[in-house]
């Protein structure tokens, strides 16, 4: 039976999907809704490089994972090409937890362990700054505040399990901001 | 010049140059030192030596850079002669003095020849006594407005003003039409005061789409020299060398031998002893003029040694024995073709920033006619104190084309992962018609590339490759996430991906 699994990649500012398919000892992969191909694939060099058979083409690609959040650098011929890879759900958990509302409420979409709350209740805060992380699909992702403004209420703490649709940071937008 | 056996040398420098010659030592069986910083103490030039000395912390300017420390760490170890490379300490006339009068010998020139070229008009004068051409321009430096512009309308439009002490692209100025001097003089003077402490300028012919030819010498100090050729440098990119090649493309057989001999006489006429470069600048009608001299090895002298067949650093180290130039003019010869690329930690899209880090991941290429002088491996930190070169490429074939063709199947099989780095610029470069054919210029890099949009498109191939290949890296890691606790989040675990990629990929074969 074919196990699958959906990746999401971006890599020179565009995004690519990459579904991955197995069946005991055949790998197949389909990029980007293509035509889907069954690949030979061989860890070499220490397991630094993969060498790809994809029908007769054969090509050498070198992987250096660089941190826990996938991101990856990737050489291919000489030239590096980074990138981030993730599984879809992983990435829909990354989207979705975030759930940002233009009043700078930080929702929930998915369960997952509230691990730090980096900001207090009325802690001015700006675009972007990260004010709670939260650990889902076993990856501890770091939430930003979407907007300018100041903390009006955090509902959750440190410890705490959230389910999907939970407030978790309230942040008041700067006026004009 | 007495004869005495060198046994032990100490190499004052760091990084690929540093590495180079401890290797070149070993093979003449001398006994070689290193000295480090503080961040040093595993770099690669330290690892292969046979002794080693810290010299302070990382700032080239309380370390490599200063002279007791050098000498302190010669003396503490009984070397009898000191290596400077390039950079640093090598054109140091003081330095290269106190390591004589503390009787250990100085693997390079005299200080008079290094203070004699290290004055650009001084280098200047001499260059004009010894009937070899300079560019027209004043022969004394210019610091009235009047006087300058009437020296630019004699030697006619564009001029270049240039610091007398300058060097390394900075302190000049070009100037196209007489209403620009008085502020681009005054500009130019408040530059060369600021940077080199010295605020004597002088006024040039500005030799538009130049190239840069320059020659290698080994003089004895006796004054006798021979040239080994010559290199041509024309790829810069912010006024510094890229890509070298030799013999240089540009040269009739006529050329070349009247510029192999201008240099001859350069280096005969200060007595020149050990190896130098005599650089020149070729303008567009064949005519060429003494643009410096550099007293030490240079950093693209493997192309030469590749195309020649000789080993600078062993005639070197000969010349500093007193055993003199180890070959006859008429023994060498140029026999095919050679370029270097110089791998620097720098980012072509902007602008060639420098960048720094760890070295994640090297593969290095080889296979016939490949070189690479390096002085960094996998796991290595590249300090961010010195200079982001990393190694240098240098490839040899048989003809220019070939040497082409190599080139690119070898960068095609280098990896480096870490710091940003050049190597696709690198690839850019091999693709443009101006390289192909050789008429580039040291106008270029400037023209032509823009770091914005010089990659091309990855093939349809490469991209399902690239994307097949994260894709499955990322499942080996989800999986290997799945069956152990999850890793901390603040770090990469490697060994762990890579050992993982190899179980959940091999199993079921």
């Amino acid at each position: 039976m074919w196990m699958k699994k959906r990746y999401v990649l971006s890599y020179e500012g565009e995004q690519h999907t990459a579904v991955v398919a197995k069946d005991a000892d055949k790998i197949a992969v389909q990029v980007d809704d293509g035509e889907r191909s069954e690949i030979d694939c061989a860890p070499v060099l220490g397991g630094r490089a993969l060498s790809v058979r994809i029908g007769g083409k054969i090509r050498l690609v070198h992987l250096t994972g660089l941190d826990n959040a996938g991101k990856v650098a990737a050489t291919i011929g000489g030239r590096p090409i980074p990138l981030t890879v993730m599984d879809e759900l992983h990435a829909m958990a990354l989207e979705s937890l975030g759930t940002a509302a233009s009043s700078g409420t930080i929702a929930a979409d998915i369960p997952g362990l509230v691990i730090e709350v980096r900001v207090k209740e009325g802690q001015k805060v700006h675009q972007g700054q990260p004010v709670i992380v939260v650990e889902a699909m076993k990856m501890q992702n770091e939430l930003a505040a979407p907007v300018a403004g100041t903390v009006m209420e955090i509902p959750v703490g440190a410890g705490d399990t959230v389910n999907p649709g939970d407030t978790l940071v309230v942040i008041e937008p700067e006026p004009g901001g | 010049m007495s004869k005495r056996r060198i046994e032990k040398v100490l190499v004052a420098n760091r990084g690929e140059i540093a590495v180079r010659v401890i290797q070149g030592l070993q093979e003449l069986g001398i006994k070689t030192v290193a000295v480090y910083s503080e961040v040093d103490r595993t770099a690669l030039h330290v690892l292969l030596a046979d002794e080693a000395y810290p010299i302070g912390p990382a700032p080239a300017s309380e370390s490599y850079l200063v002279p007791e420390k050098i000498l302190e760490a010669a003396k503490k170890c009984g070397a009898d002669a000191i290596h400077p490379g390039y950079g640093f300490l090598s054109e140091n006339g003081p330095f290269s003095r106190a390591v004589e009068e503390a009787g250990i010998i100085f693997i390079g020139p005299t200080a008079e020849s290094m203070e004699v070229m290290g004055d650009k008009l001084a280098a200047r004068k001499k260059m004009i006594t010894s009937g070899v051409p300079v560019v027209p321009g004043t022969k004394d430096a210019v610091s009235d407005p009047d006087e300058a512009v009437a020296a630019a309308e004699k030697i006619g439009y564009p001029v270049l003003l240039k610091a007398a002490a300058g060097g390394g692209g900075k302190g000049m100025r070009i100037v196209h039409e007489s209403g620009e001097i008085a502020s681009a003089l005054r500009q130019t003077m408040g530059e060369a005061k600021a940077s080199f402490g010295n605020d004597a300028i002088f006024i040039e012919r500005y030799v538009v789409d130049p190239k840069h030819i320059e020659v290698q010498v080994l003089g004895d100090g006796q004054g006798n020299a021979i040239h080994v050729f010559e290199r041509e440098c024309s790829v810069q990119r912010r006024h510094q060398k890229v890509i070298e090649e030799s013999p240089s493309p540009s040269l009739t057989p006529e050329l070349r031998q009247q510029i192999c001999e201008a240099a001859v006489r350069t280096a005969e006429s200060i007595n020149y002893r050990g190896a130098g470069t005599v650089e020149f600048i070729l303008g567009p009608g064949g005519e060429f003029f003494f643009l410096e001299m550099n007293t030490r090895l240079q950093v693209e002298h493997p192309i030469t040694e590749m195309v020649v067949g000789v080993d600078l650093v062993r005639a070197m180290v000969s010349i500093a024995q007193g055993d003199g130039i180890p070959f006859e003019q008429d023994a060498l010869s140029q026999r095919g073709w050679a370029i270097e690329f110089r791998l620097y930690a720098e980012d072509p899209s902007k602008n060639f920033a420098p960048s720094i880090g760890k070295i994640e991941a090297m593969t290095t290429p080889n296979g016939p006619g490949v070189r690479l002088d390096t002085g960094v491996y996998e796991g290595f930190d590249v300090p961010i104190h010195y200079d982001p070169m990393l190694a240098k490429l240098i490839v040899w074939a048989e003809d220019r084309e070939k040497a082409i063709a190599r080139s690119k199947r070898v960068l095609r099989e280098f990896t480096l992962h870490g710091p940003i780095h050049n190597i696709p610029f690198h690839q850019w470069a091999l693709e443009q018609p101006e390289f192909i054919d050789g008429s580039y210029t040291t106008d270029f890099v400037g023209d032509r590339f823009d770091g914005t949009d010089y990659l091309p498109p990855l093939s349809e191939a490469d991209t399902a490759a690239i994307l097949a290949s994260a894709a499955l890296f990322e499942a080996s890691r989800r999986e290997e996430m799945g069956t152990h606790h999850a890793p901390a989040a603040d770090g990469p675990k490697k060994t762990a991906w890579h050992l993982s990629a190899m179980r959940s990929m091999t199993n079921n074969r």
